[in-house]
């Protein structure tokens, strides 16, 4: 598009963000009674619900139970009218296949599996509307239904995508910065441990820059992680001296 | 589904409940449960709601496309329906395991609304003969209590009523008709859903029957009646399911209330939806 | 949907020459004075029922109302394929197809929405006269098939599928009979033909305008399934249940006297060998 640029010469985006910018994150633990934990995280204008069932007994045939781990097993599924185009099949296409395997690889590193040996932890990502950013607001979403349904993990789980365009690394990217054909990096880290759980990159980056992004992307999540880690806090303060009230009376 | 185990004494205690007309949670035979709607979530599509019927959590998309007309009926737009059931509902329903349930709703959401009075479909014809607008309505039902048609119905004729269809203008070239969709988002046009008909679920229990079944009651209940009811009391499909049988004067008895409680519900939806609109404010969706 | 590659098909867009031609009666107003076939508005199609018509199915039937004609075949109490079905109460499974060439337009030969609502229905009908408690960990296997479309179809089927269900041996607290009618404002139709259906879902109702099937089993006055389609006033709706009823009723006899013929039959053939 003619005078379109992701990157103004004034620095600003398209959506009117600085390069290190991140999208409004807002969010909500236990939406849902029924699952065993839940969360609804939105990312700019991507939506998701992460509902989590477990650990409980493995369904299906028992040939699956691994003796000494538990057996997490994901779903990513995208409503039919969470893109542009209406999708014709939430789910069991190649695309959303991959980003189940994805999930279930993150996950499987940062859960504390040994615990619950022979049983089976289900975690399903639903995403409402979507707007660049899939795997990343699911991770997200995740981990808080994860710490909703009180499963214990080595740390938060959280992820961002970024991108290279200008000479200059921009980070948590939406849809149209992804479509346009640049490089994308998506990483999932333990923030507070510093380490890589997730790592992915499409399209094509010059080396000399790859570090650099990738720093820039940490420096995102760490922020992510900044966001989340402090709603929640405020939100345990304020439930634990409610309960306290109670019990005083 | 999540499966309720329930033991002969609270089957027994609930049919009880139910011939005093006062259930297990207080309410009457014919009460609805507390109910929020809330419509204009989802950015992507022309027209979206959410329904929360206590725990039964329902969203619907209604994204419009133009395409070409039924050719047994070229003078009409079209509308589709598809229902997802997610996972995040109950693990059963992971990968195709809902697909069952998603089957039976449609098919009585497609018989109720498939009769042409219950929404303006000649409106909806573009290009009569060639091309019309044809309606996607997508339902995600997101969590499970009981009673998913009518919260389903209600969701969609919310979303409906909140649908935005953008205008097309017409050029003529040498190689025929142009459409043109306008891009503006001020330049639509609504749907009338005056006449779209709402489900109401009759569940016999005993030798009484409820409105509005809650999960435990409808495991009580061997058959029930799914009745499309329109505000002016017109039916619009009629159903019956479940292993049991059902005496005929239940049958009027069931029909009678279900079209009594249909036409109110419909009055209170449309007033409710009015209100909202009024007021204007911001859509909350799930952060509340 | 996925196309069968072992089949010859015909080219992409093709249309039925039916689609041009205007159809005779589409305006039900013509009903109100004579029906097509020169019936008046109560009077049903006269039945043709015979059992036991498929040799190698447990219990089969064939019926024919004038024009529509269907055959159904019963096989079972037989074991559940999956071992993990166990349950102390049979299965029992319907499946209604279509024949190919049965209506007018050539169906798919995979079965569609419509075929598989008109299954589930025939399911909801049948499942509370079987007597199912008396087949654990069995299952009970319904097929019909519709080889000519001529309207009620479903009541065809469900009449077709109690009288093989009862030749076929299966335990049941009685017969299911079925019938439709046709509602336009205040005229109800017994028993419509494929037009006369047709007339009357296609009208924007400013009165009634719909169709209804009821599934009764007259001994125990009891109601098995019960549809309705297209919009109608409330009023109409409860008389022409009480009309249906009625008809179901008056239906009984025949397959009575039908089964009553088929196990004759069979005594003859044993005592004759």
């Amino acid at each position: 598009m003619a005078g379109m640029e992701l990157l103004s010469d004034q620095g600003f985006r398209m959506d009117g963000r600085k390069s290190n910018e991140l999208r409004r994150i807002r969010f909500k633990k236990g939406v849902f009674n029924q699952a065993d934990g839940s969360a609804y995280l939105e990312q700019g204008n991507t939506k998701v619900l992460a509902a989590v069932y477990g650990p409980h007994e493995i369904r299906g045939s028992k040939s699956k139970a691994l003796h000494d781990r538990v057996l997490i097993n994901c779903q990513y599924s995208m409503a039919t009218f969470s893109t542009q185009d209406r999708k014709r099949r939430p789910r069991g296409d190649r695309k959303s296949q991959e980003m189940t395997s994805h999930l279930k690889q993150t996950f499987d590193a940062v859960v504390l599996t040994e615990l619950y040996p022979k049983t089976q932890l289900d975690i399903y990502v639903e995403v409402l509307q979507s707007d660049g950013g899939n795997y990343c607001a699911s991770v997200n979403a995740a981990t808080l239904a994860l710490m909703d349904a009180g499963i214990p993990m080595k740390d938060y789980v959280i992820a961002c995508a970024g991108s290279f365009t200008r000479e200059t690394p921009i980070i948590d990217i939406n849809h149209l910065e992804e479509s346009s054909g640049g490089a994308e990096v998506i990483m999932a880290i333990l923030p507070r441990c510093d380490q890589i759980v997730f790592l992915e990159m499409n399209s094509r980056l010059h080396e000399d820059h790859l570090s650099a992004v990738m720093d820039h992307v940490m420096a995102g999540c760490k922020d992510i992680f900044n966001v989340l880690n402090q709603q929640v806090r405020e939100e345990l303060v304020r439930r634990t001296v409610q309960d306290s009230l109670v019990d005083s009376g | 589904m999540a499966d309720v185990n329930l033991s002969e004494a609270e089957k027994t205690f609930i049919l009880h409940s139910v011939q005093d007309n006062f259930r297990d949670d207080g309410r009457s035979c014919e009460d609805f449960r507390h109910m929020e709607i809330e419509t204009g979530l989802i950015s992507n599509t022309n027209g979206s709601a959410r329904v929360r019927l206590a725990s039964t959590d329902v969203l619907v998309g209604v994204k419009v496309q133009l395409s070409p007309v039924d050719p047994e009926n070229p003078e009409v737009g079209r509308m589709e329906f598809f229902l997802d059931c997610s996972a995040n509902a109950t693990p059963e329903f992971e990968g195709r395991g809902g697909e069952e349930l998603a089957s039976e709703i449609t098919a009585l959401l497609t018989r109720a609304y498939g009769c042409p009075s219950t929404m303006d479909y000649p409106s909806l014809c573009v290009l009569p003969g060639q091309q019309c607008w044809l309606l996607y309505v997508d339902i995600l039902l997101l969590e499970c209590g009981g009673n998913l048609f009518d919260a389903m119905s209600l969701a969609v004729k919310a979303a409906l009523f909140n649908t935005k269809v953008p205008n097309v203008t017409m050029t003529k070239d040498e190689g025929g008709i142009e459409l043109d969709v306008s891009d503006d988002p001020y330049d639509f046009k609504r749907l009338d859903v005056t006449g779209a008909p709402l489900v109401v679920t009759v569940n016999k229990i005993g030798h009484f029957h409820v409105v509005d079944a809650s999960e435990k009651e409808e495991a009580c209940s061997l058959a029930r009646i799914m009745l499309g009811v329109t505000q002016t009391g017109t039916i619009t499909a009629m159903k019956k399911e479940g292993s049991g049988s059902l005496d005929a004067d239940s049958i009027s008895d069931m029909m009678e209330s279900a079209k009594k409680v249909g036409v109110l519900l419909n009055k209170s939806l449309l007033k409710a939806l009015g209100e909202e609109e009024e007021q204007g404010t911001e859509a909350v969706g799930f952060l509340r | 949907m996925p196309t069968d590659t072992r089949r010859i098909q015909g080219p992409e867009t093709s249309n039925s020459p039916y689609d041009f031609c205007p159809t005779a009666t589409s305006d039900p107003a013509l009903l109100e004075k004579q029906r097509l076939d020169g019936r008046d508005s109560a009077q049903m199609r006269p039945l043709f029922l015979r059992a036991g018509v498929i040799s190698q199915a447990r219990g089969s039937a064939y019926i024919e109302m004038n024009q529509t004609k269907a055959i159904c075949a019963v096989y079972g109490p037989r074991e559940v394929q999956r071992r993990e079905d166990f349950s102390l109460k049979g299965q029992l499974t319907c499946q209604f197809r279509f024949a190919t060439f049965a209506s007018q337009h050539r169906r798919q030969h995979q079965q569609g929405n419509q075929e598989k609502d008109l299954s589930v229905q025939m399911l909801e009908a049948l499942e509370p006269a079987v007597c199912l408690h008396k087949y654990p960990k069995s299952q009970i296997n319904v097929y019909v098939t519709v080889l000519q479309h001529d309207g009620s179809v479903l009541s065809a089927g469900i009449l077709c599928a109690s009288l093989a269900l009862a030749s076929a041996g299966v335990e049941m607290y009685d017969l299911v009979i079925a019938s439709s009618a046709a509602m336009y404002n205040d005229l109800t139709i017994s028993d419509p033909t494929v037009q006369e259906e047709q007339a009357v879902l296609s009208r924007v109702g400013k009165g009634s305008s719909g169709m209804l099937t009821v599934a009764f089993m007259p001994s125990i006055n009891q109601v098995s399934a019960i549809t309705s389609d297209g919009g109608i006033q409330f009023d109409t709706l409860n008389k022409t249940v009480r009309t249906v009823i009625d008809n179901c009723q008056k239906l009984y006899p025949v397959l009575q006297q039908t089964l009553v013929k088929h196990i004759e039959e069979k005594k003859k053939g044993i005592s004759s060998k």
